[in-house]
């Protein structure tokens, strides 16, 4: 293996992300999630945080819990139909601590793939009925060759993502087993990425066609066993119901405290 | 008591609406359509073309999980084809049907997902509409389940658009409506359901006075339920 290793521990990768910080979370609502990342983050007390996915559950309203975030732009916040709305989330969008930025999921898509090809907006088909445009502000813009409307969607550039896999090595080349969701788009269109690995390895096992992440664009990687959980991850364990009904049902507004010792063990001892 | 739940009809009628062959996808959240595409799939082999968020296509997962993006929902997939190719498809007029749920719904095809309320200030603040703004205007029909009929859930406005468009058909546990021109209009009333409780459980006004009653699920269509759904994930909804 050639090169630094990348290798740090849950809390000083929570430290790498300043407060103010776009940060993109992978996985999609309860599965895969970097829901240890999102309790170190917690941990540290970070605020004021600019929360991106397609569409969030856990990590979203456990920040909220803990006052962390700004904004929340997703697609869809909430648990489905096992554990219903997400109560943090609700409180405080409705509260107006925490803004709602609401997406359709596929225009936070084409917002990532602004972002990747360096470019400000990029048009997107679909919307027409919606008061989404005018309720979010996006304006539209012209086909200059046909004329053709469409709403031009603002790039989104994370100044993090994190992603939780099932493999990496110590200088950030990541492999994901089962759905990808959009995880391989937050990597490219943020400016640094931490992983979080169920295993760390010397050397992928598999072709490189199966990396899914390449090491030269991730800042620092975590060993993090069973650093999806409450969420599940594929081929290794599915969602924790009591330890998701533990945050689902502390009491709203509330720091989340128990819910967080909850996982002090499972976090590498992290208090 | 009938032999069937209205958990039953409803997925059934999701079912009898899809095509060997089309191209259809469902979302999170969304429980009935998933049980209703793979009984369609099994009343009348092939079935439609299934895809959803894990990437999954014709996926025949072992056991119905609740969460409708959970990775089983990748099983027994030939390949991948990913939620962003998903929404590409449909931009480019690739995707026959999508399934869409939505908070309220009302007489103008209107869905809301996203707010009761002032969008700034919300009463409530619910999860947001997903994919819905643009699979409802893109894909070339959109099929909608609630499993709650009543007035709140369908105005007579939604308190915010999410989404309108290519909506074709509502299913609810008391009838089916069909789109008339941009109006929701009666197409059936299930068995053992009165028109004056539709109507009274409808906050918009219906255009007839009566409708035909849905076909009661047949016995091999009670069969290819129990065959996918043996765990009654179709009630998850109901509770």
């Amino acid at each position: 293996m050639i090169g630094m290793s990348k290798l740090v521990g849950l809390a000083e990768a929570a430290a790498m992300i300043p407060d103010g910080a776009v940060v993109a979370m992978g996985g999609n609502v309860m599965h895969r999630s970097p829901a240890a990342l999102a309790r170190a983050l917690a941990r540290r007390g970070a605020r004021g945080l600019h929360f991106v996915k397609t569409a969030a559950a856990y990590d979203a309203d456990l920040l909220c819990a803990c006052g962390c975030l700004a904004s929340v732009s997703a697609g869809y916040v909430g648990y489905e139909s096992e554990f219903g709305l997400a109560p943090h989330y609700r409180k405080a969008v409705e509260s107006g601590s925490v803004e709602a930025r609401e997406h359709a999921c596929y225009t936070i898509i084409t917002a990532l793939r602004a972002a990747i090809q360096g470019v400000s907006f990029l048009p997107v088909k679909g919307l027409e009925g919606s008061d989404l445009p005018a309720a979010r502000g996006w304006k539209t813009v012209s086909d200059p060759y046909t004329g053709a409307v469409f709403v031009a969607i603002p790039a989104i550039r994370p100044d993090w993502a994190v992603i939780h896999v099932q493999e990496a090595d110590r200088l950030g080349n990541g492999r994901i087993l089962g759905p990808r969701y959009e995880d391989v788009l937050l990597a490219k269109a943020s400016r640094n990425v931490i992983l979080t690995a169920e295993r760390v390895v010397d050397r992928l096992d598999c072709a490189i066609e199966a990396v899914d992440i390449s090491g030269f664009m991730v800042s620092a990687v975590v060993a993090a066993p069973g650093g999806a959980r409450p969420c599940s991850c594929a081929g290794r364990y599915g969602i924790d119901v009591p330890g998701t009904r533990s945050l689902v049902e502390s009491p709203v507004g509330s720091a989340a405290d128990a819910h967080l010792s909850l996982y002090a063990r499972n976090d590498g001892g992290a208090l | 008591m009938s032999a069937w739940t209205a958990s039953d009809i409803m997925a059934l009628c999701l079912a009898r609406l899809l095509r060997t062959g089309e191209t259809v996808f469902h979302g999170v959240a969304s429980p009935l359509p998933l049980v209703a595409i793979l009984a369609a799939k099994r009343l009348s082999p092939p079935g439609p073309v299934y895809l959803n968020i894990t990437g999954g296509v014709d996926a025949s997962p072992r056991r119905l999980p609740k969460s409708t993006d959970d990775p089983e929902l990748l099983a027994g997939s030939a390949s991948l084809f990913g939620l962003a190719d998903i929404f590409d498809l449909a931009a480019r007029g690739g995707l026959d049907t999508a399934f869409i749920g939505a908070a309220q719904i009302d007489g103008s095809c209107r869905l809301n997902s996203s707010v009761i309320g002032p969008f700034d200030r919300p009463k409530v603040r619910l999860p947001g509409g997903a994919g819905s703004a643009v699979l409802v205007p893109n894909a070339k029909r959109t099929l909608v389940w609630r499993t709650k009929h009543d007035p709140r859930s369908f105005p007579a406005r939604v308190d915010f658009v999410t989404s309108m468009g290519g909506i074709d058909r509502v299913v609810t546990p008391l009838c089916v409506f069909r789109n008339a021109g941009g109006r929701l209009v009666l197409e059936s009333i299930h068995p053992g359901v009165g028109f004056d409780e539709v109507a009274a459980a409808t906050g918009f006004p219906l255009a007839a006075i009566s409708a035909p009653a849905t076909p009661a699920p047949s016995a091999a269509e009670m069969a290819a339920l129990a065959a996918v759904d043996p765990g009654r994930l179709r009630d998850i909804e109901f509770a």
